[in-house]
């Protein structure tokens, strides 16, 4: 816990040392000394510097900078989760616990919501609250589905997939992680400060009128944006320069492809939700009008900055889980993934059309006749996305299959996230978009794609790789309870959202029509029983982790080169550098070997 | 193998002749109440008897291969070999092409030219939406209401809305009308309704109604007016008395 309290330490005298600066600086210029929101924001980059220095990049980094010597890592223990470690399997953990952590709380966030959606009227709470908790729901969960999966298992699974020792670059790799925990405590921060109203989109002009909770929000996510850019470069990097001998393109595992593939987006769109929002922060701080019509400015510039971002992010959110899933389905079925060259151009075009579909998100704000143009690229990207399908549905065909509790996650992915697509098409096309837009059939929608891919596909990564970083093995019986617990009450609660939006209830909203009350009170009781699943899945986990019985290296029998090593693995990976000879997926080719990692005393050559 | 094929593919006709037999069939929406609304409807229906076959299909292949293929002995054994197939991934990228190319002109194209296709109105409203309330105006009446509680409209013409915002974004939706648009400051967005359903006096349609649909703060649920479509000689005759 040391490094953390000098963290704290040093964010703190970085926040006053910004603010006081600044102070002086309206002191010479002749304002007011005290401005709330200039100051929280200056002081925030100050702050920022100091917590990064004092966690651990000014010992063990910045130091030789200036001639002096690096401390010394902590080699062992716990402590390791609580400094700032260079290992990509500490990494990849501590990642799975920051996010896990607002996964939890968000869905507590969900909780409330659905508490006040049980009956029509006003209930538990002042529709300024609800507001409130649902843009901390929202915000809290984008964040989750933008870094869970590639964040935890992207880091602790893809250097080991790539046989490599860790990521291209360790220091960066902590960096990007010790940004994180920044998200959650900024976004609850802004509680003290009033919260803020106006969801995870933030449209202006809303988000620069109300309270000072707003820019909490804008730091928290501009933050998480400097953590996916960072941990972007480190993916790709890795990938590019850390692969094992004879790991050609063509044999690289389904999951990396998808990382590879959510990295560039990552790279490339992230830029565009930082920008926005530093816009935003400075017409409400400094009086710049980007966004205020009066001003010379335009409203509809934020969204479509903001969706820029915000729809290649939503395949951030996809293609991690997805590439889960194909990897999960091609070893529970023991064949060779099925047209794995089409799934990887899957990945590939997905990422490239996704840059060209945003306005799809303003088909109602009133812009020309460009909407055409958005609904066919939209409409396109239906395709690549179907070569995933195309992939799922060829390997299981005639397979072994498996139905081990991964499997299933990996199958109910294929067939919430095809609910998910098909609801989309109504998005797409402008004529039902029009009524449909911002009602309850876009939130079954969205979470259709997003809690289908990212967090089914997490959970499916979870039992998958459980006996990788834990040494140990889940309860076949108890993940088969959780698996249909979650499945149908998942569906219980989403699956009537669509009605709902059908029968006209907006979203974002504490009170609707009394009408639409006994729909919305099955959704909220199942949504709770939803919610308890989440607690089970966590005792079973933490049982397996503390006191499940030990499973052996490869339990699942799988070829990639994960599996090839201790479970867990040494601190360098594998005894000696792994050769890469084959393709990873061949079940039932005879003779066939994905790859050989010598043993550590097999010679000096 | 030839015996798989025939009875997942019987399992997809069946799923799909009982989907395709909900979706001809099922009411969608609640009642509506324009002319507009139709094209919507109708663009909706077409979809979901579009993407019944798609869904059946992908769930018939599952579910019959988790049923015929799961494996029955404990030991690890591996499947057939099979890499890929030529006419399969090709036959699949044409025909998702043809229906997502298919879909983009109908219903797209053609319902957006359908909404389109008349820039004519008999009455002009102005609406002006600001936290958390609507300002209706009818200039050519010269009547104002502000804090409008309802919207009165009349029945079978052709209804141009000049939509605006005094302060943060919000959005014009009446679900009955099957129309949205958002109200912008600074710009003014046009959208053309004709109702053509006169409200029943006795009860309230709550799908008849404004409803703001874009987050506006505090009051945005409870941002709404009803809407009410008369003869047009009640119309005016509620004219003259505002």
């Amino acid at each position: 816990m040391k490094p953390i309290l000098k963290g704290i330490l040093w964010a703190v005298i970085g926040f006053t040392g910004g603010a006081g600066l600044l102070t002086l600086v309206r002191l010479a210029l002749g304002m007011s000394l005290w401005d709330l929101e200039p100051a929280i924001s200056v002081g925030y980059i100050f702050g920022l510097t100091g917590w990064l220095l004092g966690v651990g990049v000014w010992d063990y980094w910045a130091r030789a900078w200036f001639g002096l010597p690096l401390k010394k890592f902590e080699a062992n223990g716990l402590s390791r989760y609580f400094s700032f470690n260079l290992d990509h399997k500490v990494i990849g953990l501590q990642y799975l616990a920051v996010f896990f952590f607002m996964l939890l709380t968000g869905g507590l966030f969900a909780m409330l919501m659905r508490l006040e959606l049980m009956r029509p009227g006003r209930e538990f709470m002042d529709p300024a609250v609800y507001n409130q908790i649902m843009s901390l729901h929202g915000i809290f969960m984008i964040a989750v589905a933008v870094a869970v999966i590639i964040g935890s298992f992207g880091n602790y699974i893809v250097p080991l997939m790539i046989g490599a020792d860790d990521m291209a670059f360790p220091r960066l790799n902590a960096l990007s992680f010790w940004l994180t925990p920044l998200v959650p405590l900024l976004l609850l921060s802004s509680l003290f400060f009033g919260g803020w109203d106006s969801g995870w989109t933030a449209y202006a002009p809303l988000s620069v009128t109300n309270r000072t909770g707003q820019l909490f929000y804008n730091l928290a996510f501009m933050t998480l944006g400097l953590s996916s850019i960072v941990g972007a470069v480190n993916f790709l990097t890795t990938v590019l320069t850390k692969r094992a001998p004879g790991l050609t393109w063509g044999r690289l595992p389904i999951f990396v492809w998808s990382i590879i593939a959510t990295a560039i987006l990552s790279l490339l769109a992230t830029n565009f939700i930082f920008v926005v929002l530093l816009l935003a922060t400075l017409e409400r701080i400094a009086g710049m009008a980007f966004f205020n019509p009066a001003g010379g400015g335009n409203p509809i510039l934020y969204q479509h900055l903001f969706w820029f971002y915000s729809h290649p992010a939503v395949y951030v959110m996809a293609l991690p889980g997805l590439g889960v899933v194909l990897e999960v389905i091609a070893h529970f079925s023991r064949k060779p993934l099925f047209a794995y060259k089409w799934a990887v151009a899957g990945f590939l075009g997905i990422t490239a059309l996704s840059f060209t579909v945003w306005a799809h998100h303003m088909f109602t704000t009133g812009m020309p006749e460009s909407r055409t143009a958005f609904m066919f690229t939209t409409e396109l990207i239906s395709i690549p996305t179907g070569f995933i399908f195309l992939s799922a549905l060829g390997t299981i065909w005639q397979g072994r299959l498996r139905l081990n509790t991964p499997m299933l996650f990996g199958l109910a992915v294929i067939v919430n996230f095809l609910i998910g697509g098909i609801t989309g098409i109504f998005l797409a096309d402008v004529p039902t978009d029009i009524q449909l837009q911002d009602t309850f059939w876009v939130v079954a929608h969205f979470h259709y794609t997003i809690v289908s891919t990212q967090i089914f596909g997490l959970v499916a990564a979870i039992y998958y790789w459980l006996p990788k970083f834990t040494g140990r093995m889940y309860s076949e019986r108890l993940g088969k309870i959780h698996f249909w617990w979650m499945f149908v009450t998942f569906n219980t609660t989403f699956l009537p959202m669509f009605w709902l939006g059908l029968n006209g209830m907006n979203r974002r909203v504490a009170q609707y029509p009394a009408p639409l009350g006994d729909v919305n009170m099955w959704v909220s009781l199942n949504a709770f029983l939803l919610g308890a699943s989440f607690a089970f899945f966590v005792v079973l986990i933490a049982l397996a982790w503390v006191r499940g019985p030990r499973a052996v290296s490869n339990p699942w029998a799988a070829r990639t080169l994960e599996w090839q090593t201790a479970s867990p693995p040494p601190h360098d990976n594998f005894p000696r550098e792994p050769k890469v000879v084959g393709a990873p997926y061949d079940y039932g080719v005879p003779d066939s070997t994905h790859a050989i990692v010598p043993a550590a005393d097999s010679g000096n050559d | 193998m030839k015996r798989h094929l025939l009875y997942a593919g019987l399992l997809w006709i069946i799923l799909t002749a009982i989907g395709e037999y909900a979706a001809f069939n099922a009411k969608f929406f609640t009642a509506g109440a324009a002319a507009e609304a139709v094209i919507v409807d109708d663009a909706f229906r077409l979809l979901m008897l579009l993407g019944t076959p798609v869904f059946t299909f992908v769930l018939a292949g599952l579910v019959y291969s988790v049923l015929a293929f799961r494996a029955r002995s404990e030991s690890i054994e591996d499947g057939p070999p099979i890499r890929s197939s030529r006419t399969v991934t090709w036959l699949w990228l044409v025909i998702t092409s043809g229906l997502a190319i298919f879909i983009f002109f109908n219903p797209g194209v053609k319902g957006l030219n359908e909404l389109n296709a008349n820039p004519n109105a008999d009455l002009v409203v102005q609406v002006q939406a600001r936290k958390w309330a609507w300002k209706l105006t009818y200039p050519e009446y010269n009547v104002t209401i502000e804090d409008a509680s309802e919207l009165v409209l009349p029945v079978n013409r052709r209804v141009k809305f000049e939509i605006t915002s005094a302060d943060v974004i919000h959005a014009f939706w009446v679900p009955a009308f099957r129309m949205k648009i958002d109200a912008m400051p600074g710009q003014t967005n046009v959208l053309y309704i004709t109702p053509n359903q006169l409200s029943a006096s006795s009860q309230n349609d709550f799908n008849l109604r404004v409803q703001c649909a874009e987050l506006c703060g505090t009051g945005h649920a409870r941002m709404r007016a009803q809407v009410r479509v008369v003869e047009q000689s009640e119309f005016e005759a509620w004219l003259a008395g505002q």
